[in-house]
């Protein structure tokens, strides 16, 4: 009986030892985390109730992560994600690479980390394809025909085919083709010109690649016709006025994420291997080419009307 | 009986046990298929529920574009909700058949799902954009098609299995009715069976004592197994008994009632025959008395001399005495009685014949007995003998030692011609001879000294012609009452 209470005083006496030999793991939640729930829009970049389904596991594994509630909001078009931290109170999205750059000069957002792919990749790149049986090879080619875009505010739907007009000595395409349009999704362009609802679209290869990969039609009946630069893939950021310390947390977590079993489970449902960090720089090719067509970024009117 | 009532708890356990599994299996049985009937109701609940969730999101794709159009995160939010309701079915159970159905469901689903998201994000003229939404509100017709056959075939077969489940039901409380009611009955049954097994052989029991006690000492029980038997069979021993002391307390208190008249009598009659005795002993000398008469006066001189032998057996069975106890050999005494009184006595027979005499001794313990009343005993049953084989025989003399150690067995035997069956049970009874100059009470007195001295005597006929008398004596060491 007289034992007892000795056991249990070294047993508390150790407890901090034991704590000490535990395996070390990713970055803890504070206790009282400065923001208690962070809003993070996500840009139509497939259907978006799967771009939805996509993104759940990772905000509910970043909110176990960091203590602080990540939520989710799909928006229709990429233009809207900028609006949204204005009028429905966004405090981050994973922002396409124009959109990043347009939000970065228009709200001021500062991109945290963005994804590497499958095949061990972190960047994309935009891609203009036509059927193989439309006989549209040039730009020439397109005139009078129907252009499916992907949204104004995308990198690979909207300012590779500008810069390609560009190129080709096309200013006013809305004149120079029959009909031009914005599906909003990459998806949607690709599978409107396999479809025939369009003659010519433009989207980003990872999609593309992925549709593939799963109707073998895209690669048999389909032929691209141009590439853009490489670009980095959708990043995370957050509004400036965000604490700091639930940014460097939530960089942090995501960063390790690919240490940690349950991370990495999440990121192979997510389909990526790890996080990386991004910064502005990462964004210069943007820059580029906005330069090149003579694209204003502060005045740039990026919605599809 | 313990065998009785051993079965009779393993039958009760057992029909209870049967009764008991019967209900259990019924009862589960009833809620297993009201299980499957909530089950199927949750499954029509929920393609309801998703069939409305299709037409929340159908009147939100016709609503758009008009003033009353839904928010796009409202429309985002109904057609989550109808694809995560289209996944909850996928966590049931289905047979592949369904499977394939259910498939078949979410790829329209998926299909649905790809149309709306088409309708929310592009951007287009009018004819293209009223073009996706009638395309995505014809997916969505097709897909309330096939999930409206699905619920009209879940509702068809929830028709049949409450049909069924009812009728479960209903045999179920059929049966719980039935085994509530036979329970108590078969209870009472069974108890009534074992109870009166065990009161009937009371009663019998109780019965019998009754007759015993109101004087039917001839009752005996019958018709009892078991322990029941058992009981019986000490009964009836007890009243056999008791008979037989019955009998012995009649014939004391007969003996006592004789004995008493007979002292008297022999009283009345013992002095004028002593005096007449006298008289016609003397009247022989008188000179005038002729020499026929005096051969008269002899013969009655020798009969009142008989008359008196009588009157002296007749006191001595009447009033016996009490014997005086002295440590004796029953060997010692058979051997002597052999030797001098019946040498004696069987010259004094006048028997023709010879008469061989084989004795055969064991080895005995000596006894507390009156050596007197032994040797009249024995004396009265070799006479017996003798008298049985006028024309020569054999006189068997044995003695042994029973097994137990404690009562010494002596058997007279003789070769004569034996006793008629239908007498021979009368033998030890007072006054019965079969001798035509006997006074019928040798044997008697015989037995009742034997009985004095707490033994028994027995007479049967043996095998091969003549007698067999057997006497069993209790060993008594010196101290020990009579």
């Amino acid at each position: 009986m007289q034992k007892r209470p000795v056991a249990c005083i070294l047993f508390m006496l150790c407890l901090p030892l034991f704590a000490a030999c535990s395996p070390k793991e990713p970055p803890q939640p504070a206790k009282k985390p400065p923001v208690e729930k962070l809003l993070i829009g996500l840009i139509p970049e497939q259907n978006i109730f799967n771009q939805l389904e996509r993104y759940e596991p990772l905000g509910e594994y970043l909110s176990r992560k960091t203590g602080t509630k990540i939520t989710f909001k799909v928006l229709p078009r990429y233009g809207n994600i900028i609006d949204s931290f204005k009028s429905s109170g966004l405090d981050g999205a994973f922002f396409g690479s124009f959109t990043y750059t347009l939000a970065h000069a228009k709200v001021g957002v500062e991109v945290l980390a963005r994804p590497v792919a499958l095949d061990n990749t972190s960047t994309y790149y935009g891609m203009i394809f036509v059927r193989k049986d439309s006989r549209i090879r040039t730009a020439r080619d397109m005139k009078g025909k129907r252009f499916a875009f992907v949204d104004r505010a995308t990198t690979a739907g909207y300012l590779l085919p500008l810069d390609y007009f560009h190129h080709h000595g096309i200013s006013d395409y809305k004149h120079y083709l029959k009909e031009a349009y914005f599906t909003g999704t990459h998806e949607d362009a690709i599978h409107d010109v396999l479809n025939k609802k369009a003659d010519i679209g433009a989207a980003k290869n990872t999609v593309f690649q992925r549709l593939a990969s799963e109707d073998p039609r895209i690669l048999k009946d389909l032929v691209v016709l141009e590439r853009s630069l490489d670009v980095p893939e959708n990043a995370i950021a957050l509004r400036k006025d965000i604490d700091v310390s639930v940014r460097n947390l939530l960089k942090e977590s995501l960063l390790a994420m690919h240490l940690d079993p349950d991370g990495k489970k999440v990121l192979e449902r997510f389909g990526a291997l790890k996080f990386i960090e991004t910064t502005n720089s990462d964004y210069s090719v943007i820059l580029k080419y906005a330069e090149e067509i003579h694209l204003d970024l502060a005045t740039y009117q990026y919605m599809n009307n | 009986m313990k065998r009785k009532i051993a079965i009779g708890l393993a039958v009760y356990s057992v029909v209870f046990l049967l009764a008991g599994g019967y209900v259990i299996r019924t009862i589960r049985n009833a809620t297993t298929s009201l299980d499957r009937l909530i089950t199927l109701h949750q499954v029509e609940i929920l393609r309801e529920h998703y069939l409305l969730q299709i037409k929340k999101v159908q009147s939100d794709l016709m609503l758009k574009g008009t003033p009353y159009s839904k928010s796009f995160d409202s429309v985002v939010m109904h057609v989550m909700g109808m694809g995560r309701l289209i996944d909850t079915c996928f966590e049931c159970h289905h047979s592949p058949r369904g499977m394939e159905r259910l498939n078949g469901l979410k790829r329209q689903t998926d299909k649905y799902k790809d149309a709306i998201s088409r309708v929310l994000t592009v951007r287009a003229d009018t004819a293209r954009l009223a073009a996706e939404k009638d395309t995505a509100f014809r997916v969505g017709e097709d897909l309330i098609e096939q999930v409206g056959d699905m619920i009209a075939f879940t509702t068809s077969r929830l028709g049949e299995n409450t049909q069924r489940a009812m009728s479960e039901i209903e045999h179920t409380k059929y049966i719980l009715y039935v085994l509530v009611a036979m329970g108590p009955l078969v209870s009472a049954l069974l108890g009534y069976f074992f109870i009166s097994g065990l009161t009937r052989p009371v009663k019998v029991l109780v019965e019998s004592a009754r007759k015993l006690k109101g004087g039917d000492l001839d009752h005996r029980v019958a018709g009892l197994s078991d322990e029941f038997g058992e009981v019986a069979a000490s009964f009836n021993e007890m009243a056999d008994s008791l008979k037989e002391q019955m009998h012995k307390m009649q014939r004391t208190e007969q003996m006592v009632v004789v004995g008493e008249l007979a002292a008297g009598l022999a009283h009345e009659i013992k002095n004028p025959m002593a005096g007449i005795k006298v008289a016609m002993s003397v009247l022989p000398e008188e000179a005038y008395i002729s020499s026929e008469d005096k051969e008269v006066l002899q013969k009655v001189v020798a009969e009142i001399t008989q008359l008196e032998g009588l009157m002296k057996s007749f006191l001595n069975f009447a009033k016996p005495q009490k014997p005086r106890l002295e440590t004796v050999n029953v060997n010692q005494m058979l051997n002597t009685t052999l030797t001098f009184h019946l040498k004696h006595q069987s010259i004094g027979a006048g028997g023709s014949g010879k008469i061989e005499i084989v004795k055969e001794f064991g080895e005995l313990p000596a006894t507390q007995a009156d050596p007197t009343q032994l040797q009249q005993v024995f004396l009265n049953l070799f006479l017996n003998a003798l008298h049985a084989m006028p024309h020569g025989g054999e006189l068997g003399v044995r003695t042994s030692l029973a097994e137990d150690g404690e009562t010494i067995r002596i058997e007279i035997s003789d070769t004569g011609s034996g006793i008629r069956e239908d007498l021979i049970k009368k033998v030890f009874q007072p006054f019965f001879t079969t001798k035509p100059k006997g006074t019928g009470l040798g044997l008697a007195i015989s037995r009742q000294l034997i009985e004095q001295h707490d033994g028994t005597i027995a007479v049967a006929n043996r095998p091969g012609g003549g007698v067999l008398f057997t006497i069993l004596l209790p060993v008594k060491a010196e101290g020990a009452a009579a």
